[in-house]
């Protein structure tokens, strides 16, 4: 290791200062860190409990670069094996996902149940095997730590992390208002998209919590949101964004804001409001009835929510969730649904079908605009005059300790708050990643 | 009287729509749609099946009516789409074209479609490939097209894909 990453933040808080060295986006060194500490050494998402409802049900997902296969066995526990035969290693289950009671390894036949046991190895007694060899355990290897909060499935490949309860933390409050609205459980519409783009995966991390280059990067967005408002336009596609005051610059008083978490989770919020284009507003009674006043109000609230470091739930025009997965210094996999609460009705399921595809696909008029100016972010990373960035110090002086009144409401306890109007757009939220960056980076693990 | 519509008059559009979209030229482009066209590229639910159902399963790009794609070139000619500008290079190759039904003033056309970019700002050259379905419509003497259905094969999309660019 030849860059110690804490020399790369630069952390005075009674100084004001927060600096971030643009060597993190494309160091091959830190990239391998990052994976081995935070993708491969702790908590990642891996999947919903919903993609794998019934018995014998499996899907396929990774945790860092490691291939993993999470199955129901046939007494309905769900359980995360490294998806690599433990005789030569190939990847056992080939698709994403389906039902099978039995695995069989394509390469030399070896098959294993639901619950990752070995249930056969080809040949076996012919195989003049050492009673050693026969003594050890021929199963799929199971992830040491792997548990459900309310449907979102998490893995750790190492085993010494703390509880999942403890690693969301005050962040868990607002998985809550993903799940509830109102049913319990949230289901992904069908269709998944994947995208890659040629820069580093921090550049995805932070845009979903960064409030200020909406009006700057999507103003062609904007532009068509008037336009379909006039009745011009797209027929049956609305966004909600419509009725939101929180990006209009004349916009007054607290338009939204931004809290931070232990381990690194970030909630950036806005008003929206429930307007007529929102495929919530029919629930909005049965809302109030399971979360109370204040809880209604966050839900019809815009919501990024980052779970560090992998997942990502932006719940704005439509609801997206997304998975991160870094694949090179400058080269990101990006896996995205649109999620929808269950018994959501047909017309509701449509218009937030429709305004998704529109804001958040590649293929549609927001996205796009987002990732090609990543990659312009990932070549002027190369730049190594004056390489500290200056993008972590608006709201320096708004961000305070602990929760505020609207926090308090729905007894969450973030670390750090900060209550904008529409044009303070706090950069001190991204600090919270990369305090925990550092922390995860540099901490002693045993390896 | 009903009119019919040859192979070599379905080739002659599709390659005249793939000119058009390789050229810029927009306003011709959208002009070969009826007021009603359905413009819709499915996503996939699984390897082998793509989304078949608008309103329950999530597709790439769906408009219904030709307005949706007013909007894309607005968009892409506005000068406020960074993902927009500078438009890559394309080029659409279209073959395997058979046509499938004609009947009562319109028609149906399958073929097949790769469309080669170079994103010049990112020196990256990328190919679309997959299947076209076209449906005609015969409308003031003319064919328009009223239904195009776009199934993308390579749907891992590196960073960007618009209406040009399938």
């Amino acid at each position: 290791m030849t860059i110690d990453p804490v020399s790369l933040i630069d952390d005075r808080p009674d100084e004001g200062i927060f600096r971030v060295d643009r060597a993190i986006f494309r160091d091959a060194d830190i990239f391998e860190l990052e994976m081995r500490r935070l993708f491969e050494g702790g908590w990642v998402f891996l999947g919903l409990a919903s993609q794998a409802p019934a018995p014998h049900d499996f899907f396929t997902a990774t945790a860092g670069r490691v291939p993993v296969l999470v199955m129901r066995d046939g007494d309905g526990q769900l359980g995360a094996f490294v998806n690599s035969c433990p005789h030569k290693g190939a990847q056992v289950v080939q698709t994403r996902a389906g039902n099978a009671r039995m695995h069989v390894c394509p390469y030399h036949s070896w098959s294993f149940d639901s619950a990752g046991r070995n249930r056969a190895i080809k040949w076996q007694r012919a195989g003049c095997y050492a009673q050693s060899f026969d003594r050890s355990d021929h199963g799929l290897a199971r992830l040491p730590r792997f548990e459900e909060y309310r449907g979102f499935l998490f893995g750790s490949l190492v085993a010494d992390v703390p509880s999942l309860a403890q690693h969301l933390g005050g962040a868990a409050r607002f998985l809550d208002f993903v799940v509830g609205q109102p049913e319990e459980g949230i289901e992904l519409v069908p269709g998944a998209v994947t995208f890659t783009y040629d820069a580093n995966w921090k550049l995805q991390l932070e845009n979903c919590s960064d409030a200020y280059h909406f009006t700057s990067t999507h103003p062609s967005y904007i532009r068509i949101m008037e336009r379909r408002q006039k009745g011009e336009g797209a027929v049956g596609v609305r966004s909600i964004w419509e009725q939101s005051q929180a990006w209009r610059e004349d916009a007054e008083g607290v338009q939204g804001g931004s809290y931070s978490f232990e381990h690194g989770h970030v909630l950036n919020w806005g008003r929206i409001g429930m307007g007529e284009t929102h495929p919530l507003r029919e629930s909005a009674e049965a809302i109030t009835a399971r979360h109370g006043e204040a809880g209604r109000d966050w839900i019809f609230n815009m919501r990024n929510l980052t779970i560090f470091p992998n997942l990502q739930i932006a719940e704005n025009a439509s609801s997206q969730l997304r998975v991160i997965q870094p694949l090179e210094p400058g080269r990101t996999l990006m896996r995205t649904w649109c999620i929808a609460p269950k018994g959501e009705s047909a017309p509701a399921r449509r218009r937030r079908i429709r305004q998704y595809e529109d804001f958040f696909n590649p293929s549609g008029m927001a996205t796009p605009d987002d990732t090609v100016a990543y990659e312009g972010c990932q070549r002027g990373h190369a730049g190594r005059i004056d390489p500290w960035l200056q993008g972590y110090s608006r709201g320096m002086t708004a961000s305070r300790q602990g929760g505020n009144a609207l926090s308090d409401a729905i007894e969450a306890s973030p670390l750090r708050n900060v209550l904008a109007d529409s044009q303070l757009c706090d950069e001190t939220l991204y600090h919270n990643y990369y305090r925990e960056w550092a922390r995860r980076l540099t901490a002693a693990v045993h390896e | 009287m009903t009119a019919t519509l040859t192979r070599a008059e379905a080739e002659d559009l599709l390659y005249r729509e793939a000119a058009l979209l390789d050229e810029g030229a927009w306003d011709d482009w959208l002009a070969l749609y009826t007021e009603d066209a359905l413009f819709w590229m499915p996503a996939w639910r699984d390897e082998l099946t793509p989304t078949a159902d608008p309103d329950r399963e999530l597709s790439l790009i769906y408009y219904e009516g030709r307005r949706g794609l007013e909007d894309r070139v607005i968009r892409a000619r506005s000068g406020q789409s960074v993902a927009s500008h500078p438009r890559p290079r394309s080029v659409h190759m279209i073959s395997n074209v058979r046509l499938i039904e004609c009947i009562a003033n319109t028609a149906e056309i399958a073929s097949n479609f790769t469309v080669s970019l170079h994103d010049i700002r990112a020196e990256r050259t990328h190919d679309f490939f997959g299947r076209y379905r076209h449906t005609l419509r015969r409308e003031a003497g003319a064919w328009r097209i009223t239904r195009k259905y776009i199934l993308l094969l390579n749907d891992t999309i590196p960073t960007v894909v618009d209406f040009y660019s399938i």
